[in-house]
């Protein structure tokens, strides 16, 4: 039960920092936005790594360089999905994202890209982005 | 309309690439580390394209209000729920809970409107066209285990 709580309120703390970036690119422009609310959390982040010291931080070498710069991303998820919720509305915008976001994964699985373990797709995963996509178009109708 | 389309499946072409890249540094480092790195990497990337784009303006904060400041805080609670609702649940049930509830609060917002955005008006075909995004979902996610299912599931783990 405590597990299922946990995920329920990632979820909706993700759709929720869509909505609160939304809002705030409305007074400060979008690229502000994106580089206070990501400054805040990094330091906050910052100041529990330093507190629980989960981290090796030699780690960091044994990572490619590649890999390393992936959260620069968030720059350019922020300022896309806070574009998209303006436009076509938050439901519409978490529903394309979400089926773009497993296409890729499936993707990236079945060549085995960025040195994941390759992987079969089965029918049930086919199915299940066939249903997602179904789903947009009621949405739309 | 198209554009806005446009951009939401670009962002999740990149939340894909960002989790798999993310989980190759967690592999290393552990979850506090990489949130650390991942949002510093996304702080900095932020103010730079601002800075090319806007120049100065990029300081001029128009009707700036205090709790902008710490709603980047959000993104550490997306990190501690994940982490816990993962280790309690293991990936699979954990991650269809967290997709379905991403769907369900866009509903939620949508129909409210609240935090001053435009209200698009509840209908009975959105809540059915989001109750098969969640059948999609669960299908996707418990129908038939795929081979290596763990590794897998993990790089669908987000620290956004």
């Amino acid at each position: 039960m405590k597990g299922i709580i946990f995920a329920f309120m990632g979820g909706a703390c993700i759709t929720l920092q869509g909505v609160a970036n939304s809002r705030i690119s409305q007074d400060i422009g979008i690229w502000q936005a994106a580089t206070i609310t990501q400054f805040t959390g990094f330091i906050l982040a910052l100041a529990i790594l330093l507190f629980v010291r989960d981290g090796k931080s030699q780690g960091f070498k044994q990572v490619k360089p590649l890999y390393l710069i992936g959260g620069a991303f968030g720059a350019v998820i922020i300022f896309s999905e806070v574009t998209a919720i303006h436009q076509i509305g938050v439901t519409f915008t978490i529903s394309a994202l979400l089926i773009a976001q497993l296409c890729l994964t499936i993707l990236i699985d079945m060549n085995g890209w960025f040195g994941v373990v390759k992987q079969k797709m089965k029918l049930p995963q086919f199915a299940g982005i066939g249903m997602m996509i179904a789903g947009v178009l009621i949405l739309k109708f | 309309m198209f554009l806005g389309l446009l951009l939401a499946l670009a962002a999740g072409s990149l939340v894909s690439m960002q989790n798999i890249f993310n989980t190759k540094v967690n592999e290393h480092t552990g979850s506090w580390a990489t949130t650390t790195l991942v949002l510093g990497m996304g702080f900095v990337a932020s103010l730079t394209i601002g800075l090319l784009f806007e120049g100065k303006q990029m300081f001029t904060l128009q009707n700036m209000q205090p709790w902008y400041w710490i709603s980047g805080l959000i993104g550490v609670g997306v990190v501690i729920c994940l982490v816990q609702g993962t280790k309690l649940l293991g990936p699979t049930y954990a991650i269809s809970i967290v997709l379905t509830a991403q769907l369900a609060f866009a509903l939620l917002w949508d129909s409210l409107g609240w935090l001053g955005l435009e209200q698009v008006p509840f209908t009975i075909n959105k809540l059915l066209g989001v109750l098969v995004i969640v059948g999609g979902i669960v299908v996707f996610k418990l129908g038939g285990r795929r081979e290596s299912q763990k590794s897998k599931e993990a790089s669908v783990l987000g620290l956004e």
